[in-house]
């Protein structure tokens, strides 16, 4: 898993500073991807709390499991679907994380005759 | 000017599957011209089921023997993908007394020329597909060879292997005229070119009836609007085709995780349209949520529609014509051209190179329904 951070700051990608709008870091929230611990804050969607995380593999491509990262970001491409508290194809760029979520993009089970 | 011992009319399944076997066996200067872009017909909107359990001993023959092509076709035709062809059976519901009578006829007739199908108990049939509302049925047949095959990648793999043999390929061309004179054709002309042949194929789909008039033959088929959707990907969680005939859907998970399901409108009229309906798409949710409560949980992609050619039997077509010599057609499949696609190219390779059919095969003259021979009608059709 790749970390992403800003090169000169080592900074995550929350944008802490917005010409317009402002982002309130009110509660952290604990949740795991792929069984591993990560924290985002009350108000965010899964996927800006992933992104945060820096996960920027969010699925893979059907034929050729190139990587899918997030995309359309208002519901329509899928790109982002993921299992959330066993539920799949849950659209984490819709859906407002929760305390202790489990989140999961594993689609192994998927058989792909390529 | 092109000189061509055939022209094929469609390169759908059924015109892919005669150019290979016709150029297998021989022939030389087929010539494919299609109005639209590759699988632009049915064969591109179909279902991708492949099934064996039919209620007439024709279907059931033309299925067991299509079945036995697609287990082969990778190798015999060459091809470097795969066709995806799934055997993980069709699962049947029988929701009626009397369709759970018919059914027992069914398998018995199925079980005489060879096909592995079983009648099911509702605890027998919940083993195979674990997600059924078991109360939305009273017995089910199964058949483990029946599956799923790929159209795209069939065709495809037809497609590639006639060319490979010398067979040529027209798309975006569309057929204008049969021109014929004293009981023979002379020539084909379509928007781009002129065809000196003698023989025309007639594997137009939807437009079977319009090329038939084109050459004067009457052809008693009419198309029909049937609506399809596709689902967003899950986990490998059904292995079978469901269907019902009495509840009106087919559905099946395809290997990519896709749901396929489709159902027939009661009220559809024949027509040329292959639009979609939320009338479709209301009602589809209701059968599958009665059906398959876990399958109704996912979002649906698309929906679109495609012709059936249907014939007055539902059985196909597949002939030559006393009316005119050298004209022959592939139609009136009812919604089954796809799956019956290996040996319709077979059959009618015979009949046009003149050899001898297997007794069954007469059975699929367009002249049983002139002389009004009784034949079975096909019931087990969505």
């Amino acid at each position: 898993m790749i970390k992403y951070v800003l090169e000169e700051s080592g900074e995550d990608m929350r944008i802490d500073e917005h010409p317009i709008l402002t982002f309130a870091k009110d509660k952290k929230i604990r949740f795991t991807f792929n069984g591993k611990e990560m924290f985002g804050y009350l108000g965010d969607t899964i996927a800006a709390a992933l992104v945060d995380n820096g996960i920027m593999e969010f699925s893979k491509s059907v034929i050729h499991e190139r990587p899918r990262g997030f995309y359309c970001a208002i519901g329509n491409c899928g790109s982002c679907n993921m299992t959330v508290n066993g539920v799949e194809n849950v659209k984490t760029c819709l859906t407002l994380l929760e305390e202790n979520m489990v989140v999961e993009n594993e689609l192994s089970e998927v058989i792909i005759n390529d | 000017m092109t000189k061509a011992s055939i022209v094929i009319i469609g390169a759908g399944i059924s015109g892919v599957s005669t150019a290979y076997n016709l150029a297998k066996a021989g022939m030389k200067d087929i010539h494919v011209v299609d109005k639209g872009y590759f699988t632009n017909g049915s064969t591109g909107r179909c279902g991708a089921g492949v099934r064996q359990q039919w209620a007439t001993k024709l279907n059931c023959i033309l299925a067991k023997k299509s079945i036995e092509f697609f287990g082969r076709a990778n190798g015999e035709l060459k091809y470097h993908k795969d066709i995806e062809f799934k055997q993980e059976g069709y699962l049947i519901l029988a929701t009626t007394k009397e369709e759970d009578e018919q059914f027992t006829k069914n398998v018995k007739l199925q079980n005489s020329i060879g096909i592995p199908s079983e009648k099911l108990t509702v605890e027998e049939a919940l083993k195979i597909v674990p997600h059924l509302n078991k109360n939305s049925f009273i017995s089910a047949t199964f058949c483990k060879t029946d599956g799923h095959v790929n159209p795209f990648l069939m065709t495809e793999a037809y497609y590639l292997a006639a060319k490979r043999l010398g067979v040529e390929f027209h798309f975006f061309e569309e057929v204008k005229e049969i021109v014929v004179g004293g009981n023979k054709i002379k020539k084909v002309i379509t928007e781009k070119e002129e065809y000196l042949t003698d023989k025309v194929l007639n594997a137009a789909g939807g437009y079977a009836k319009e090329i038939g008039l084109m050459a004067g033959v009457e052809i008693p088929v009419f198309s029909e609007n049937h609506e399809i959707l596709v689902t967003e990907r899950a986990k490998a969680m059904q292995g079978p085709m469901v269907m019902s005939f009495s509840k009106n859907i087919y559905c099946q998970q395809v290997p990519h995780g896709s749901f396929l399901m489709g159902r027939s409108n009661p009220d559809a009229v024949p027509s040329h349209d292959i639009s979609s309906s939320w009338q479709f798409l209301d009602e589809m949710a209701l059968t599958v949520k009665d059906i398959l409560p876990e399958v109704a949980k996912l979002r649906v992609i698309r929906t679109w529609g495609g012709s059936y050619n249907v014939s007055p039997d539902r059985q196909p077509i597949i002939s030559d014509t006393k009316e005119l010599n050298g004209f022959y057609m592939a139609c009136g499949f009812s919604g089954h051209g796809f799956m019956f696609a290996p040996i319709t190219g077979e059959l009618l390779t015979k009949i046009i190179l003149k050899q001898e059919l297997d007794e069954y095969a007469h059975d699929l003259h367009i002249d049983r329904f002139k002389e009004n021979i009784i034949t079975d009608y096909e019931h087990s059709v969505v």
